[in-house]
């Protein structure tokens, strides 16, 4: 029993167990893992940000320290980081609607009768066409916005 | 808050940032130019522009609030002891108003400090 418990507490690398995954549950996990990649951006870029003003112990708008700042970030590293920033927000955003509209209930289609092949049939709707969407749009958009860093 | 509560407060924060991030990024390189964005003169016209301005302190707020009760939330989901939570809740509460308070600083200073 008490090995039985223990079994199932997988902890974070259960998020990574790819067997019997349907494709929400791996939504899920890019979402956990977009989430926290975005936070650890918006942390940064609220300290980047804050060069504008000459940093902590600035007093004002500075165009040289704002200019060190470009300095730091105006690069070709700069602008990969951001390009992976737009793909995992725009990810982020896209498959967050779905959960929200999918929390009221409003994209399943009806539960119905388990018949072979047994697969739920009330999550082969609009929802998981949203995935996709999330996950083709994330890679345009990222693609454009290195255009647009580039060009 | 309850629990409930602080659910609903992250899906009104989520389509509150849909909204702000998508209109920050339309501003940071497609309907202004990438370079142009970034510009010294060009950050400071947005900064000493009261409604541009409120957007960013806005923006800043909303994902704050959304990332940092997000983090709470994985980090409860880890573990459950009455202790973490307890530890998770009140550190989260700190890091994200020491936050919001330094972001506000940059805001307030880009919007009204001497120019040099």
């Amino acid at each position: 029993m008490a090995d039985k418990a223990a079994a199932n507490r997988r902890g974070v690398a259960g998020w990574l167990d790819p067997l019997h995954f349907n494709i929400e549950r791996w939504a899920y996990v890019f979402q956990r893992v977009t989430g926290l990649a975005v936070l650890a951006y918006v942390v940064g870029h609220i300290g980047d940000t804050s060069f504008f003003v000459g940093g902590p112990f600035g007093e004002g708008p500075s165009s040289s320290s704002w200019a060190a700042d470009l300095g730091v970030t105006e690069n070709v590293l700069g602008h990969l980081v951001l390009v992976m920033v737009v793909l995992v927000v725009v990810y982020h955003g896209i498959n967050g609607a779905r959960l929200i509209l999918a929390e009221y209930g409003l994209i399943f289609a009806k539960p119905s009768r388990p018949e072979y092949p047994y697969r739920a049939k009330s999550l082969r709707t609009v929802q998981r066409h949203l995935i996709w969407v999330a996950i083709v749009v994330a890679i345009l958009a990222a693609l454009y916005s290195g255009g647009l860093m580039m060009g | 808050m309850r629990e409930s509560s602080l659910m609903r407060l992250q899906y009104v924060t989520a389509v509150a940032a849909i909204v702000l991030v998508s209109l920050h990024l339309l501003m940071q390189g497609v309907l202004v130019p990438y370079g142009e964005a970034v510009s010294f003169q060009r950050v400071l016209s947005v900064y000493r522009s009261a409604v541009d301005a409120a957007l960013l302190e806005v923006l800043l707020l909303v994902v704050l609030a959304h990332g940092f009760n997000g983090l709470r939330i994985i980090l409860l989901e880890w573990r459950q002891e009455a202790a973490w939570t307890r530890g998770v809740n009140w550190g989260v509460l700190v890091v994200t108003l020491a936050l919001m308070g330094y972001g506000t600083r940059t805001v307030i200073l880009a919007a009204t400090g001497q120019v040099t």
